[in-house]
């Protein structure tokens, strides 16, 4: 039975379930166009209204198709979603909502939805085996889970246990942070290595912020995108969308990146850094800043008797500058900055000097009221951390950091956790915790430095290489849910051959190329309209947090993987001997009415109620908007703080070893000789091992790295550029009608289709014609796609989108769903699995090359 | 009796193709059809290029030529409404497709199967039935109080956008100008002085609107640029 059988054949079993409990199958009205003819009255050309409109309701709610995480609302008519908009009441939105909000309509009613629980019969997995799934009950399901459990626990492996979390809501505490820790094991395992780390990494370890920006547009007269696409992708993308067309009235725009990205096609200027190479072009900008005495003096400081001895080629001495807010300009300028002229960087930024001097110029003259708008493109390279570093001194130079128009630190939420689940953690729990996490972080080669702690940071795709290697161990036992890293980890093959683990669950809504490996395949709620949940994000200067909730009557038999689903296997380890997880779920109570819950539903109501009692609940009042209870709160559905108040940082309060902005960064000195420690070896060694060619006291400033790209460019003469569809609700979206539809939105691609654009001139060299279906080779794998000749790229680059080339992920997204056939490829297929060791980041970008062929 | 005319601010628009999308959703608009579209040009060599966007309508003209080519009598399958729309009667649409052929700006589509043919194979009509729904789950019903009693339209016939005539009825506007997440697409009377269209109008003499050379007196117009290069 293939996958499609399989799919079919759950769908009848639902169907009959469905029509036995509520006769459901009896409303279907069908698809007849005989519908009742147009009534007229005396003007045969304004027929009579049929019918009355009727509005439904429009029930609160939040999207998590990206990380932006904004408040929505949804239209439910007759029982059905029928539309998505923006929350009006949302301030770190505006109110807006971007195109992918829509697309969760069809993702909720994807006809290839998993809709109950299946177990996988063929024992063999592989690529080109069926998987045999066949329908079982929630209870035959969590039983097998709960069977597994228990046998690694008496066995002592209960670190073999491990939760993969893709997308979450912050309901994500139970199973990924008290289920792990209550079974016994230290593997909770997030995407977040391949979603940005190292863009946290420059802002860390300058003014010890570890995350993502707020940046307060509205008020910026200069908006410096770096390797980010603000209208198009991450982060506050409804709110750019909202605001560009004002932000362009009031501030010139520029946008540093290899593709002519959907904001660069608005912007005053586009920088086509070559890839790989944003910390020379930042370090040159850094250096005419300095040369013409363009930086803050409010911020940075100045020389004793006001003379600009930043002078090209020459060093000065630290005593002769006073500085203010900020720590080791001088020295940052006598170990880098002196010699990074505009005129060595520009061959190697592949733009012109004048342009340099003109952007760094005109960006500084505009300080302090001035954004750099950082993204993953400068800095998820695998020399990236000190591009992320270079990039966001960059704000610092002009003081704009913590400042009016600037970039800000988002704000707290106003939520608690859950209860303590320490008395729940047992001896054999205990023993086995200690294990050190299965994704080598903090490896030697692997410092991975999440807020300064050697091993802090996960690093996602390490797992599928733990696993081939068994190194440090092998994983029995994986509990996953909305992810799919067979798709969205780069080497995907390493993936489907790591996924041949004893036993994988995965808890996601759609079948995917991660399901097709799986033993148990459990539907997973959507978490717009099908479940509980909440997230909060910063924009706008304000923090807002949403929260969501069943909406409509499930037609699917799919359970909330973060929650109810954990309750039933609680259940079934109580039945077998181990009730902890089942003792501290009752713990979670209902802060109405004290009661403890005593089945899933109710645990996962209570979790989000206790989570977010300090906003509802006027007795545990702290900040934002205020409410009188549950319901009141269930209403608004949404929840601000804010306006931010700017320079709270400011006066020696950055987070970092000096309490200031470090230009010479102490608190990167200290967490890489922590590192090192552990290692009992050098910081230079460490660097070396993570593929850094610096050494010495250079490592602890911002400067530029040479890129490391895969691939000789004899052998793949193309440097591939990857970038995100505008569409991608992070690669869920393919099988949904309208993204295909509606792929041509991003510049030079196709509805219904895939591409890889190259310059005509390369299309020539290499033999290959616009419309060509042609294989894209790199050194660790290959892809088909279309070709199209695009005078917008730089010759010598490939560009594609990533977003296509699912195998199995619908009868939509594929192009042949039996056969397997994708529509086009996907750039993590042949993408080499490299990293920027210092933050644990994924590379995507500037890390390879690749040829094309003709087929 | 309005007069009623779209105004697009492309220094707003983002190029997102939110209006598209939504007018599928709101319009039950089957694949392959745009109600709500755009064009798009890309032009120049590498590193200087330019690239642009617009959102188009069916311009609802107030020299419509595709109604004249309607050879439907007495009462033509597509008409002027009281307030200046160009609307469709599907039942009265004979399908032969003048007025698509007659139409400047390619908004008018033909419906040659059955729609939405997706959510007629078997899995898709399961899932519907499962959500009593009609046609697709999401099905939007209000498309139908003004329209015809179906909300999506018959195979044989022509279809395109209506400005959200249901939608106009209970003092809504158009779902593309509702749900455009950068607030790019105004819509009003034309004929009220105080209307936002026409204050945007009288700010932007500039104005311009497509292929004005066929005198279809098009009542979409667009302000400032969508970038500066």
């Amino acid at each position: 039975m293939n996958v499609t059988e399989a799919l079919r054949k759950q769908i009848k079993r639902r169907s009959f379930l469905k029509a036995m409990a509520a006769g459901a199958a009896g409303a279907y009205v069908g698809t007849s166009l005989s519908g009742c003819r147009l009534q007229y009255g005396d003007d045969p050309y304004n027929p009579l209204p049929v019918g009355l409109y009727d509005e439904g309701e429009w029930i609160p709610s939040g999207c998590a198709g990206c990380t932006t995480w904004c408040a929505v609302t949804v239209n439910v008519v007759q029982g059905r979603v029928t539309k998505v908009q923006g929350h009006p009441k949302a301030k770190a939105t505006g109110g807006a909502a971007c195109v992918r909000s829509n697309l969760a309509i069809q993702q909720l009613y994807d006809p290839d939805r998993i809709k109950v629980p299946m177990k996988r019969t063929n024992p063999n997995k592989g690529r080109n085996e069926h998987p045999g799934f066949v329908p079982i009950s929630w209870d035959e399901a969590t039983s097998i889970i709960a069977e597994r459990i228990i046998a690694l626990r008496n066995n002592g492996e209960a670190h073999k246990i491990a939760v993969f979390r893709g997308r979450y809501t912050q309901l994500n505490q139970s199973i990924y942070g008290r289920v792990p820790q209550i079974l016994g094991s230290p593997n909770n395992i997030s995407h977040s290595s391949i979603c940005a780390e190292a863009e946290k990494f420059g802002p860390y370890y300058t003014e010890g912020y570890w995350n993502y920006r707020d940046y307060d547009l509205l008020n910026s007269r200069y908006v410096l995108c770096w390797g980010s696409d603000p209208i198009h992708s991450n982060r506050q993308v409804s709110l750019n969308n909202k605001v560009w067309g004002k932000v362009m009235d009031r501030a010139k725009v520029v946008v540093v990146d290899p593709k002519f990205n959907s904001t660069a096609a608005k912007a005053d200027e586009w920088i086509p850094v070559r890839p790989g190479y944003d910390g020379a072009l930042a370090t040159a900008m850094a250096h005419v800043i300095l040369t013409r005495g363009l930086w803050s003096r409010e911020f940075v400081g100045d020389f004793r008797d006001g003379q600009n001895l930043f002078v090209t080629g020459r060093t000065v001495s630290e005593t002769d500058f006073v500085e203010k807010e900020t720590h080791g300009l001088v020295r940052w300028w006598n170990l880098e900055l002196k010699d990074r002229t505009p005129q060595w960087a520009a061959p190697l930024a592949g733009v012109t000097s004048a342009q340099i001097i003109r952007v760094a110029t005109e960006f500084a003259e505009l300080g302090p009221n001035v954004t750099v708008f950082m993204g993953g493109g400068a800095v998820m390279q695998v020399r990236g951390a000190y591009n992320s570093m270079a990039v966001h001194a960059l704000a610092g130079l002009v003081g704009s950091v913590d400042n009016v128009g600037g970039s800000i630190p988002g704000t707290s939420t106003a939520h608690q956790n859950l209860p303590d689940a320490a008395p729940f953690v047992d001896a054999a729990a205990r023993s086995t915790l200690g294990f050190p996490k299965v994704d080598q972080r903090g490896y030697r080669d692997m410092p991975s430095l999440n807020q300064g702690r050697s091993g802090g940071g996960v690093v996602t795709n390490r797992v599928a290489d733990a696993i081939l290697n068994d190194d440090p161990y092998q994983l029995k036992l994986v509990l996953a849910y909305w992810c799919n890293f067979n798709y969205s980890c780069p080497e995907t093959d390493r993936w489907d051959r790591a996924m041949t683990i004893p036993f994988l669950v995965h808890m996601v809504p759609n079948y995917s190329e991660m399901s097709h490996y799986a033993d148990l395949l459990l539907p997973a709620t959507h978490h717009m309209y099908e479940q509980w949940g909440y997230l909060a994000q910063k924009g706008n200067t304000y923090n807002n947090l949403w929260v969501s909730r069943p909406m409509i009557e499930p037609f699917t038999e799919s359970r909330n993987p973060e929650t109810t689903v954990m309750w039933l296997i609680a259940e079934k380890l109580a039945a077998r001997g181990f009730p902890n997880l089942l003792d501290y779920f009752v713990t979670v109570k209902d802060p109405e009415t004290g009661r403890a819950p005593r089945n899933a539903d109710e645990f996962e109501l209570y979790a989000v109620k206790h989570r977010l009692q300090p906003i509802w609940d006027p007795a545990m009042y702290r900040e934002g908007d205020r409410f009188d209870g549950w319901e009141d709160f269930l209403q608004a559905g949404v929840w601000n703080n804010g306006p931010y108040q700017f320079k709270q940082r400011w006066g020696g309060n950055f987070a970092t070893e000096t309490g200031r902005f470090e230009f010479y960064s102490e608190t990167l000195k200290k967490a890489l000789e922590g590192h090192a420690g552990r290692y009992a070896t050098s910081v230079d060694d460490i660097l070396n091992a993570c593929n850094y060619t610096v050494r010495g006291e250079r490592s602890f400033v911002p400067h530029y790295e040479e890129p490391f790209i895969h691939g000789s460019e004899s052998e793949f003469p193309l440097l591939f550029i990857d970038s995100k569809s505008r569409l991608n609700r992070e690669g869920r979206a393919a099988n949904c009608g309208w993204y295909q539809e509606l792929r041509d939105i991003d510049i030079g691609d196709e509805k219904w289709g895939d591409v890889i654009k190259v310059h005509p001139m390369d299309a020539q060299r290499f033999g290959v014609r616009d419309g060509d279906t042609v294989r894209v080779v790199s050194p660790v794998g290959e892809m088909q796609c279309v070709l199209r000749e695009a005078k917008s790229v730089r010759p010598g680059t490939a560009c594609k989108t990533f977003g296509q080339g699912h195998w199995a992920f619908g009868h939509v997204a594929a192009q042949d769903f039996d056969r397997k056939t994708p529509r086009g490829g996907n750039n993590n297929a042949v993408m080499p699995a490299d990293y920027e060791r210092l933050s644990g980041s994924t590379a995507f970008y500037g890390v390879f090359r690749v040829r094309i062929e003709a087929v | 009796m309005a007069r009623y005319g779209m105004v697009i601010d492309l220094q707003a628009c983002t190029g997102c193709g939110a209006c598209a999308m939504a007018c599928k959703s709101e319009n039950n608009v089957r694949d392959g059809h745009f109600w709500c579209n755009y064009t798009t040009t890309l032009v120049g060599d590498f590193p200087d290029v330019r690239y642009t966007f617009m959102p188009t309508f069916c311009n609802h003209c107030a020299n419509a030529p595709c109604i004249p080519v309607c050879p439907v009598e007495p009462h033509k399958a597509i008409f002027k409404n009281k307030d200046g729309l160009t609307l469709m009667d599907s039942d009265r649409c004979i399908g032969c497709q003048r007025c698509q052929n007659a139409c400047p700006y390619g908004v008018i589509y033909f419906n040659e199967d059955d729609p939405h043919p997706f959510w007629r194979t078997e899995n898709a009509r399961e899932l519907t039935a499962s959500v009593g729904a009609r046609h697709m789950p999401y099905y939007n019903p209000n498309r139908a109080t003004t329209w015809n009693g179906t909300g999506v339209r018959k195979r044989g016939v022509v279809e395109k956008c209506s400005f959200c005539d249901h939608r106009l009825e209970v003092g809504k506007r158009p779902f593309c100008a509702e749900r455009c997440p950068a607030q790019a697409i105004h819509f009003g009377n034309l004929d009220d002085p105080n209307s936002s269209v026409s204050i945007l109008l009288s700010q932007h003499p500039d104005a311009r609107r497509l292929k004005e050379e066929t005198g279809a007196e098009p009542q979409v117009y667009y302000i400032r640029s969508f970038n500066r290069r």
